[in-house]
């Protein structure tokens, strides 16, 4: 009884808060909670293959976006969280929105994106099926102060998945590929690119420079970007893990496909993502696809259907300019980016930084200092730069320590104005890259839903 | 002028985007029309420090602080003979902790520093994160310094000590005397980054100031540089704060 009133209570919460025109996130979620706080338990134990938990520093919403597509295209019914409603209020949200008019969640499973401070309350409460780690980067420190506390978050989710739960996990960074280690359903994904040379002598912050065993300096075999790679200590053999699936070939660009080793068989899947970075989101996708019986044929056609997830390296076009869009959040996720603008050959390439410092986008804006702007800009062709957003000034200033001619840098800190100012001064032809944090990128998304652009837009 | 940097331990003690400082000192050096090299010293290096004119050392995660600890401190004597000689250093956070006598960890073990700074840490209740504005007793305009705090160290100054300034919004040393970091000779000690010198240039032009007084054995003229840049950022936390340039 207390359940059921739980539910439609937080429905009418949510509602309500959505004709009211807040979004309603998270309301439904603290309305159910407090009413019963098992709600979350009961919801994801009805689900019949379960709830599972993807966390992760970088690429939570694009693995889960590519995930649940991958899934659905076998048909199975995926109930799937909303970008940002990753905490527990916003997950408890999503499970009992997933039916307007019966108690329980309509679908087979529930892939739900979850943040890492959250994985061990999540994990305790929903006893997940399996749980996918994508990477562990510093990332907005001024929430949990060391990266070490992360890692520990994570850790202690996995010790609340279900008897017979498996991990996904990405055998390429040593600190998540150490949580499988002992484990006995473990699925690893990795990469070995003979022919992919990393950015030599470029600053590049790894934050898993030592064993996560032995504390020694690992050794590199092959190192992709920052600390992802093929490593092993020389001290106490830790070392890769056999992935179980290997990215054999990876030729950049957002029209190559991915070659895929599968336990000794080899394959091709279309790819529509540019970024090494997101490679890798699209293996640990096919992981957990696989591991669900999806098929070969399932997930290569899936793949050719799949749209990149809302600001997650997306293009549009805007009065005939081709702009893309790409969340930044941290050093390593911003470094990847500017790689992948780095491989497009477009002679002329203008770009619009817009950092916040609000709770959700890290008040600390330090992490800009990390950023390898300068091994970037030597290969960087002329453009222009727009800094804006509350930090636009510190934005500003980091280009033009790291060498971009002041003149080419235009400060306007309202988005909107930075991006009317950008479409009068870019010619027809010309590609924009837009780098904002995440609230910057909600207030994007405003601007280009009030001038009528987002037609191509869906939630991730 | 030709300037040399030792950035210590950049590998292990790099986790605020400390680099920002090197880049800082960098830019206001090279765009005087200085030479400026960075020698990168890691556990074991063999350094020169006759050609050092300036060091730098940030914080690190607690694992990382372990792994330098010893070889830090078995640099203590060099590294405390340059300060006493006037070498001017910028030590942020975990740095600053090492140069004091000891930091207390929250088990009650008790890590000796390297007792150039008249300092202790003790671990504290919870971290202190946030923006820091504070009111600094070093001879540079503005006297705002602006910055980030993210610490669960608490120091304390000791009679000897000098506070680099006074708090005004956010914690500083301990969040209870009012002070932040600590200054002796040509050492400055500090939880701000931010990073701390893109942002407050006048800082940046100070330590420069003193690593070309001390090579050249005489008051050295800077030439000018202009801040606007780095003064807007500047503002755009003492702006929000609330409070007024001092």
């Amino acid at each position: 009884m207390r359940f059921a009133l739980a539910v439609w209570l937080g429905r009418v919460a949510g509602w309500v808060s959505r004709l009211t025109g807040r979004g309603g996130s998270s309301l439904p979620g603290l309305v159910a909670r407090r009413i019963d706080p098992q709600v979350f338990i009961r919801l994801s134990s009805h689900l019949p293959q379960g709830v599972i938990l993807l966390t992760g520093t970088n690429g939570k919403t694009t693995t889960a976006a590519v995930a649940s597509h991958l899934l659905r295209a076998s048909g199975l019914k995926v109930i799937h969280n909303r970008t940002g409603a990753n905490l527990i209020l916003g997950l408890t949200a999503t499970l009992l929105q997933a039916s307007r008019f019966r108690l329980m969640p309509q679908g087979d499973l529930a892939l739900l994106e979850t943040d890492e401070a959250t994985m061990p309350k999540a994990s305790q409460e929903s006893r997940p099926r399996a749980i996918v780690v994508t990477n562990f980067f510093r990332d907005q420190l001024d929430r949990y102060g060391e990266l070490s506390t992360t890692v520990n978050f994570v850790r202690r989710g996995i010790e609340s998945l279900a008897d017979q739960g498996w991990l996904i996990l990405n055998a390429d960074d040593p600190q998540v590929a150490y949580l499988g280690e002992n484990h006995p359903r473990v699925f690893y994904y990795g990469a070995d690119l003979s022919a992919y040379a990393s950015s030599p002598g470029g600053y590049d912050v790894a934050d898993a420079r030592f064993c996560p065993r032995c504390a020694s300096p690992l050794h590199y075999r092959r190192q992709y970007y920052a600390h992802i790679g093929d490593y092993e200590c020389p001290q106490c053999h830790f070392r890769r893990p056999v992935p179980d699936l290997l990215l054999v070939d990876w030729q950049g660009g957002a029209s190559y496909p991915l070659r895929i080793d599968f336990r000794g068989e080899q394959f091709a899947v279309p790819n529509r993502l540019p970024g090494l970075y997101n490679a890798y989101n699209v293996m640990a996708a096919i992981s957990l696809a696989l591991l669900y019986d999806v098929t070969l044929a399932e997930i290569s056609e899936g793949l050719e259907e799949f749209r990149p997830a809302f600001g997650r390296m997306e293009a549009v076009s805007i009065q005939d300019r081709l702009v893309w869009m790409a969340l930044v959040k941290n050093p390593v996720g911003f470094n990847q980016v500017l790689e992948t603008i780095q491989q497009d050959p477009h002679p002329d390439k203008n770009m619009l930084l817009i950092i916040n410092d609000h709770y959700a986008d890290g008040q600390d804006v330090s992490w800009l200092w990390d950023v390898d702007f300068e091994t970037w800009l030597k290969s960087h062709p002329a453009g222009k730069f727009w800094a804006s957003g509350i930090r636009a000034q510190d934005m500003a200033l980091r280009l033009q320590y790291a060498g971009v001619d002041p003149d080419s840098i235009t400060v306007i800190e309202k988005p909107s104005d930075a991006l009317d100012d950008l479409l009068t001064k870019t010619a027809v032809g010309q590609v924009t890259y837009i780098t904002p944090t995440y609230t910057a990128l909600l207030e994007v998304r405003q601007y280009l839903t009030a001038k009528g652009y987002t037609k191509h837009f869906r939630e991730g | 002028m030709e300037l040399t940097l030792a950035h210590l331990y950049p590998q292990h003690m790099n986790l605020y985007g400390d680099r920002g400082n090197v880049l800082a000192l960098q830019y206001r050096a090279v765009h005087r029309g200085w030479g400026f090299h960075v020698v990168d010293v890691d556990l074991g290096d063999a350094v020169d420090w006759k050609t050092v004119d300036l060091i730098f050392m940030g914080g690190g995660e607690d694992t990382h602080q372990a792994r330098i600890y010893e070889d830090f401190l078995r640099r203590g004597p060099e590294l405390q003979a340059l300060l006493d000689e006037g070498v001017p250093m910028l030590a942020v956070c975990g740095a600053y902790q090492l140069l004091g006598h000891h930091y207390r960890t929250a088990d009650g073990a008790v890590l000796q520093g390297l007792g150039y700074l008249d300092i202790t840490t003790e671990a504290g209740p919870s971290r202190a994160i946030g923006d820091v504005v504070c009111e600094t007793t070093l001879p540079v305009t503005p006297m705002t310094l602006v910055g980030f705090e993210n610490h669960g160290g608490r120091t304390f100054l000791g009679p000897e000590g000098t506070p680099l300034g006074t708090v005004r919004v956010g914690k500083g040393n301990n969040g209870t005397d009012g002070s932040e970091g600590a200054v002796k000779n040509h050492t400055l000690g500090t939880y701000l980054h931010g990073s701390l010198l893109p942002k407050n240039p006048q800082v940046t032009d100070l330590l420069l100031q003193w690593a070309a007084n001390r090579q050249t054995g005489g008051p050295t003229p800077l030439p000018p540089l202009d801040s606007t840049r780095e003064m807007a950022a500047h503002d755009v936390i003492v702006k929000r704060s609330k409070i007024r340039h001092v």
